[in-house]
């Protein structure tokens, strides 16, 4: 009963992330386009939850729902533009775009389907939380202290390029 | 039945139509969230693999590594997004436009 429930939500979440990707990158209105992305971005955070991420899809959700969705709002609204311009390239641009994603796409689903993936005899479906902070504060120390030093150096870069001088 | 293969299904379409979005779009900040839409795509590869393969077995490596590197990622992700936002709008500041094509001051 729990397997026919996960099948379901994964079909529904996959397609709403899908239709939000879409969105955004249809959508004629920039401001349209990130409602749109909020759309994708909290399926994604679901499709976490699929998959027993459950601290990935909390941090999903606070981080980039909650925080740099918001960041692009404020930037969009900063920086308003006096006439409606068109929102995609021009033809050929648009159309060599087109052929390229899809072209990857095809090749990415080739290589999906044609390997031997070494599967796991049982999915792994623990609580994460505890053992994601244990890794972090033993095996990954240095990314983990070298992601702060990058968010510090973001914090004052972001400040100093847009202060108003 | 939904297994490995679909999630990586969905992480390859989300990438390639955040692909798609980066190559088209003709305003920066939507070419910034085309670039977010990519690294999510990313993330649900990354976590899929993280569920379904055989867990790691060197030394120093964590039985959930394909996690802790989404958690990476979207902590890189943050950090891009707001360099970025912040160079629109000094750029905006400085020529009134957000638009790909306009910005070129720096080709020859």
């Amino acid at each position: 009963m729990t397997e026919i429930i996960a099948n379901i939500a994964f079909w529904v979440f996959a397609i709403v992330a899908l239709a939000g990707a879409f969105g955004t990158v249809m959508a004629r209105r920039i401001f349209h386009n990130a409602l749109f992305l909020v759309v994708a971005l909290s399926s994604v955070a679901a499709i976490y939850v699929l998959l027993s991420a459950d601290f990935l899809a909390a941090v999903q959700v606070l981080v980039y729902t909650g925080a740099i969705v918001i960041l692009m709002l404020f930037a969009i609204m900063l920086t308003p533009q006096q006439v409606e311009l068109p929102a995609l390239a021009a033809g050929g641009q648009r159309l060599a775009a087109g052929v390229l994603s899809v072209v990857l796409f095809l090749l990415v689903t080739g290589v999906i389907y044609s390997s031997a993936w070494p599967l796991a005899a049982r999915p792994l479906d623990q609580p994460t939380s505890m053992q994601i902070g244990a890794a972090m504060l033993t095996t990954y120390i240095f990314p983990f202290e070298l992601a702060s030093v990058l968010l510090v150096a973001t914090m004052i870069g972001a400040i100093l390029l847009a202060r108003e001088d | 039945m939904v297994g490995l293969q679909q999630f990586l299904i969905l992480g390859a379409a989300l990438f390639c139509v955040g692909m798609y979005g980066a190559l088209a779009k003709r305003n920066v900040i939507a070419v910034l969230m085309a670039i977010e839409l990519m690294l999510n795509g990313i993330n649900v590869t990354l976590v899929a693999f993280n569920r379904y393969l055989q867990p790691p077995t060197g030394a120093a490596s964590s039985l959930f590594a394909g996690q802790v590197f989404a958690l990476f990622v979207i902590a890189v992700a943050a950090a891009e997004a707001a360099i970025g936002l912040a160079i629109v709008i000094a750029v905006y500041r400085l020529r009134r436009t957000v638009q790909v094509d306009e910005l070129d001051m720096l080709r020859g």
